[in-house]
């Protein structure tokens, strides 16, 4: 213990001197990172082919197939591999390596440049050594996945057809190497800013821990593991190959989507959004104004449970509700039109009239929610200012005008920044109990969440199809959440979601 | 001191008490025609159709219901049995989350915090989700797939970490600290004696949200015994629909299909329970909506 504390403090004096101004750990572990970008290169293969006419007479490629396949390959090509062989087994695993690799890449690049350009924290070098460590730890990583996978490729075709380069093997010692080095001059730099490894925090906090350890499994089950099956959005689903062995067939799904459905499901979610936002607010809005200026205590109660009411039934309710109102035999309204005298609609059949049907019953199930955000913001408003301007002569719809709208306007504006945050996010629940299955009215109250759904539960072949459909939903509405969070925080960092 | 109310107030009023008189009657009528189709007696709904009051009030509709009520009964007994489960086991852990990102002297609070949040900008969509559930756990047709995919939210969380700072001054479990209380101490001492709205409230949104779920049952039950009642009331609707459309091709007689009453009385029953404790919990949803709106 005593000796190896020696031994420490001495490799932590070497790497400590000064070269050109800057510890010479910090120029050792960002030439490995030079050094890893550049066999990053997409020219130098990290896996090579051998006993060629045995591994493709195993896996059946022909020789037409045979053609468009190379006898070495880089991170970044081994999906065409895995594509031309037609050979999805070793698919995932290929694309996780890609994965990490564009991580590794993303933190070497950012170390270089924080050590080039002096890019400091506010605790000294901390910081630039926890992205050098992160760095060094993906390329670990990576070399070691690499490694992994020529094993895992070679057992799942019982032969020795793939090999590591040896540059891999170099990779992982020097990033071992380099991630060891970064170590001990980040844990001298910790004692000098009384900071703490994650180590020792749970020594000190291992209670907390534990207390996270239920919600860890749940959202890794929940939200995390699945996020991996976003690569079944580049595979073209079989019963014989399995969910893991179907073959890869890269963007082509979304190649379909395009040409068929992609362009309606995306205006159809997003208008319905934009209306349901607008005009949403604006009701909401209205009738929180109206309920706070009852002064008629009984009324302002009621009122106010009774239009919130409608947030709490199901949606098979609502079904239910739709179903009698607008039916064509009972309905309620085809039921007053013939006693008027006037012919049966025929809603179900009649798409035109769904998206104002839609509106309405979203706004009749969330008026009452909105209003209760935007009447806690009213009531909180000072009295003072009304009064002022009762005595300067302000009449009711200059008060609301010029007070209460003014300040209601941080709210609306926080509602609607999370709204179009989410705006690629349907309202599953709403549109599938209206809509169902109906397939006449598909044309325009078709969105992403009931396309899915369909999917799902219809037809296992397209499972690829509908993936691609979910990932794109889910990818175009994050850009969509981050854009807005980067715009908002530069005009005005409170309003930030994140 | 009486304040004389100028035209444009009276105006105002006028106006005020109209659109709210019509904005709570078009929210409620719905319930209503609901509940007097429910009393009516079905040869009316099918020869007048649907209407606002109930004309020949009849019990029938419920004895019908309620003389084989085995179906419904289960879908009862099922829906408790998850709304149970979900919303005390989903408390436990969303309250011990809650607690732990509160902790100023937990270091990585805001990596979870983030790690939390990040679910629900990104996610890897419904078919991986489902696949996750049926396929790698082969929980299709088990209870756990129903309430286990509901025990959190990123909302709730944030909700229940909103109402910890707001009840629990750092002061105090800070001197509780210094007295010597670790935290299992501090979190069962000091921190949920005071939390009873918080508990209330998120345990609340979590039991709406287990009570109205049929999502879940419609794509992992695999037999009518396991079903949230309301998929079964949504099943309900189907089959009859489906076969009505059948019957009038083919010669299959439509007689013992629930009648439209009775379907109106089976909503009325799943229903019934959350619009008879609204009035009561409606506090605690308000508190919760306005603390999770306004922090975030």
């Amino acid at each position: 213990m005593e000796k190896s504390l020696t031994l420490l403090s001495k490799c932590n004096a070497i790497l400590d001197k000064e070269l050109d101004g800057r510890k010479k750990g910090i120029w050792i572990t960002m030439t490995v990172s030079l050094i890893t970008i550049i066999l990053s290169l997409p020219f130098f293969s990290w896996v090579k082919l051998v006993n060629i006419s045995a591994l493709f007479a195993k896996m059946g490629i022909t020789k037409e197939m045979a053609a468009n396949l190379y006898t070495g390959y880089s991170i970044f090509n081994l999906l065409s591999f895995v594509q031309e062989s037609g050979e999805g087994r070793i698919g995932l695993y290929a694309m996780i390596l890609l994965i990490i690799m564009a991580a590794a890449l993303y933190f070497n690049v950012a170390y270089v440049v924080r050590v080039i350009f002096r890019i400091k924290g506010d605790k000294g070098n901390l910081s630039l050594y926890a992205t050098g460590r992160t760095a060094m730890l993906f390329e670990v990583i990576l070399a070691g996945a690499t490694i992994g996978y020529v094993v895992f490729a070679n057992r799942k075709f019982g032969m020795k057809g793939f090999q590591t380069s040896p540059m891999v093997y170099i990779l992982l010692m020097i990033s071992l190497f380099s991630y060891l080095v970064i170590k001990l001059m980040e844990a001298e730099e910790r004692t000098l800013y009384k900071e703490h490894g994650i180590l020792k925090e749970i020594r000190k906090n291992w209670v907390l821990f534990v207390m996270l350890v239920p919600t860890f499994i749940y959202f890794m089950i929940n939200n995390y593991l699945p996020m991996i099956g976003v690569y079944y959005a580049f595979t073209n689903f079989n019963f014989r190959d399995g969910l893991w062995g179907s073959p890869f067939v890269g963007f082509k799904n979304f190649e379909f989507l395009i040409k068929a459905d992609l362009f309606r499901l995306t205006r159809n979610t997003i208008l319905y959004n934009l209306v349901f936002i607008g005009v949403g607010n604006i009701l909401q809005i209205v009738f929180a104004i109206f309920v706070s200026q009852v002064t008629v205590k009984w009324f302002k109660k009621t009122t106010q449970t009774l239009m919130f009411m409608p947030y709490f039934v199901s949606f098979v309710i609502l079904k239910v509700l739709v179903y009698n109102i607008f039916e064509y035999q009972y309905g309620l309204i085809n039921n007053i039109l013939i006693s008027m005298g006037g012919d049966r609609i025929d809603f179900y059949n009649t798409p035109s009239y769904w998206p104002v049907l839609i509106t309405l019953f979203y706004l009749w199930k969330n008026i009452g929610y909105g209003m209760v955000v935007y009447l806690a913001t009213i009531m909180g408003i000072d009295s003072e200012y009304y009064e002022a301007a009762k005595v300067d002569g302000a009449n009711i719809f200059q008060q609301i005008w010029y007070i209460t709208l003014p300040l209601v306007k941080p709210t609306f504006i926080i509602l609607l920044l999370y709204a179009l945050g989410s705006i690629m996010k349907g309202q599953f629940e709403l549109f599938y109990q209206m809509i169902g299955n109906n397939g006449v009215l598909y044309n325009i109250t078709d969105i992403f969440d009931t396309y899915v759904y369909r999917i799902t539960m219809t037809q296992p072949l397209s499972i690829g199809l509908g993936t691609a459909a979910g990932l794109y939903q889910s990818l175009f509405g994050f850009i969509i959440v981050v854009l807005v969070n980067f715009l908002v925080k530069r005009k005005n960092p409170e309003y930030a979601l994140f | 001191m009486k304040i004389k109310k100028n035209a444009s107030t009276i105006v105002f009023e006028v106006i005020t008490y109209a659109m709210l008189t019509i904005g709570a009657l078009v929210c409620v009528l719905p319930f209503i025609i609901i509940l007097s189709g429910s009393f009516t007696d079905n040869t009316t709904i099918l020869t007048k159709g649907y209407s606002l009051l109930p004309r020949n009030i009849t019990l029938s509709a419920y004895k019908t219901i309620f003389r084989a009520p085995k179906d419904i009964l289960q879908a009862y007994k099922m829906t408790l049995y998850y709304t149970i489960v979900g919303t005390t086991l989903g408390l436990f852990m969303i309250t011990l989350t809650g607690y732990v990102i509160s902790r100023r002297e937990f270091k990585y609070r805001n990596q979870v915090s983030f790690l939390i949040y990040f679910t629900s900008i990104f996610g890897g969509g419904m078919i991986p989700w489902y696949l996750m559930y049926a396929n790698v756990l082969n929980m299709k047709g088990s209870t756990f797939a129903i309430w286990f995919p509901a025990l959190m939210s990123p909302f709730l969380v944030i909700l229940m970490r909103t109402f910890i700072v707001g009840s629990v001054p750092e002061a105090i479990t800070e001197s509780a600290k210094i007295d010597g209380a670790g935290h299992f101490t501090i979190f069962t001492r000091i921190v949920l004696p005071v939390l009873g709205p918080g508990l209330a409230t998120v345990g609340l949104f979590l039991a709406l949200g287990y009570w109205n779920d049929w999502y879940r049952s419609s794509m992992f039950s695999t037999n009518s015994e396991t079903w949230e009642l309301q998929f079964y009331l949504y099943d309900l609707l189907n089959a009859t629909t489906a076969l009505k459309q059948m019957s009038q091709s083919t010669s299959i007689s439509t007689a013992d299909l629930p009648t439209e009453s009775v379907k109106l009385a089976m909503a009325v029953v799943a229903t019934g329970p959350v619009l008879l404790l609204y009035p009561f919990v409606q506090k605690y949803f308000v508190s919760g909506i306005t603390v999770g709106a306004v922090k975030g």
